[in-house]
């Protein structure tokens, strides 16, 4: 290898222009251990991606993730909760027709509304007697007023 | 797809998808969970990669965006501080230290590139990518490639002889 041509092809190195086949020439070129000293620097850049290109990695990449358990973990959970309160059975909220004490004799049923009625009345005429005091306002204000 | 072909596409790729995390990444252990991490998501992907020409570099490109993404984040804001990585290595030989030194700096240096740059160097002097390639893995024209990959070229080698002229960078 003419040194001429490893100063050319160096300097079209540096500019990114030569191809994978001519860094090849200058990689074997600079492998070699005499290379005239003004080219030291560049035997050492060379020298390191070289030594670069042999780092490897020491585990070996597994597929099957936890991540991947995890999740559907959290899926298995949130569909049995959501069942859960789906499928929810609460037999003291379970409307029973017992437990309504609807009346089925029509007499009995008039009777029973008639009562109901008079109680709702009843209750209506003691608090509209309580009302009465408030006449005792208007007894107040005139007061006032007269003695303006 | 099953497991065992899955493995067989990935293992060829695998390396270099470590490598560029490092690269970017900095830490060994933040490097395996990446490659860890970008090979799940491609096994969880397994049905669509079948119909990418090229899987290599869509490979790469998923390791490199994920590790971006890394670095964006905040909770790995600490991946920024460069792990010393040590190792017990037997080293007897006093010119062998200082060709690990050299080596070293140059780590330290190319850390320094922006990150483009840094890819982009990557994926060619490392991995030696083809230029297509290497425009489909970054989303960007080849010329454009050509002319960060010379960016980066030269600002290593002259960063390189600025140390070795005062010993700093």
């Amino acid at each position: 290898m003419e040194l001429h041509n490893i100063e050319k092809l160096l300097e079209r190195y540096e500019e990114g222009k030569t191809s994978l086949a001519e860094e090849k020439l200058l990689r074997k070129f600079f492998k070699n251990e005499d290379v005239p000293d003004h080219w030291r620097k560049q035997q050492m850049i060379f020298r390191f991606s070289a030594e670069e290109a042999e780092k490897k990695l020491k585990s070996t990449p597994q597929i099957r993730s936890g991540k991947d358990w995890y999740l559907k973990e959290s899926i298995a959970a949130i569909l049995i909760v959501a069942m859960g309160l789906f499928f929810y059975y609460d037999p003291a909220k379970e409307l029973n027709e017992n437990d309504l004490g609807t009346i089925t004799e029509e007499e009995v049923a008039l009777e029973k509304a008639k009562e109901t009625l008079a109680m709702v009345s009843q209750f209506m005429n003691e608090g509209k007697s309580e009302l009465i005091y408030l006449k005792e306002f208007n007894n107040t204000t005139h007061k006032i007023i007269k003695i303006d | 797809m099953k497991e065992h072909t899955f493995l067989n596409i990935i293992n060829p790729v695998r390396d270099k998808m470590y490598r560029m995390a490092l690269r970017l990444l900095i830490s060994k252990e933040a490097a395996e969970d990446a490659t860890q991490e970008v090979i799940l998501k491609l096994w969880n992907r397994k049905d669509r990669i079948k119909h990418y020409a090229n899987i290599e570099a869509f490979a790469m490109k998923v390791t490199k965006n994920y590790c971006l993404d890394q670095l964006k984040s905040k909770q790995n804001s600490n991946l920024r501080i460069v792990h010393a990585n040590y190792e017990t290595t037997n080293i007897s030989l006093q010119s062998e230290i200082e060709v690990n030194d050299e080596l070293e700096w140059l780590g330290r240096i190319v850390a320094t590139l922006p990150e483009q740059q840094k890819i982009i160097f990557q994926l060619r002097d490392v991995e030696q990518f083809e230029f297509e390639e290497i425009a489909e893995i970054m989303d960007m024209k080849p010329t454009a490639i050509r002319v960060a990959l010379s960016r980066a070229r030269k600002a290593i080698r002259e960063n390189l002889i600025k140390k070795h002229n005062y010993g700093i960078t």
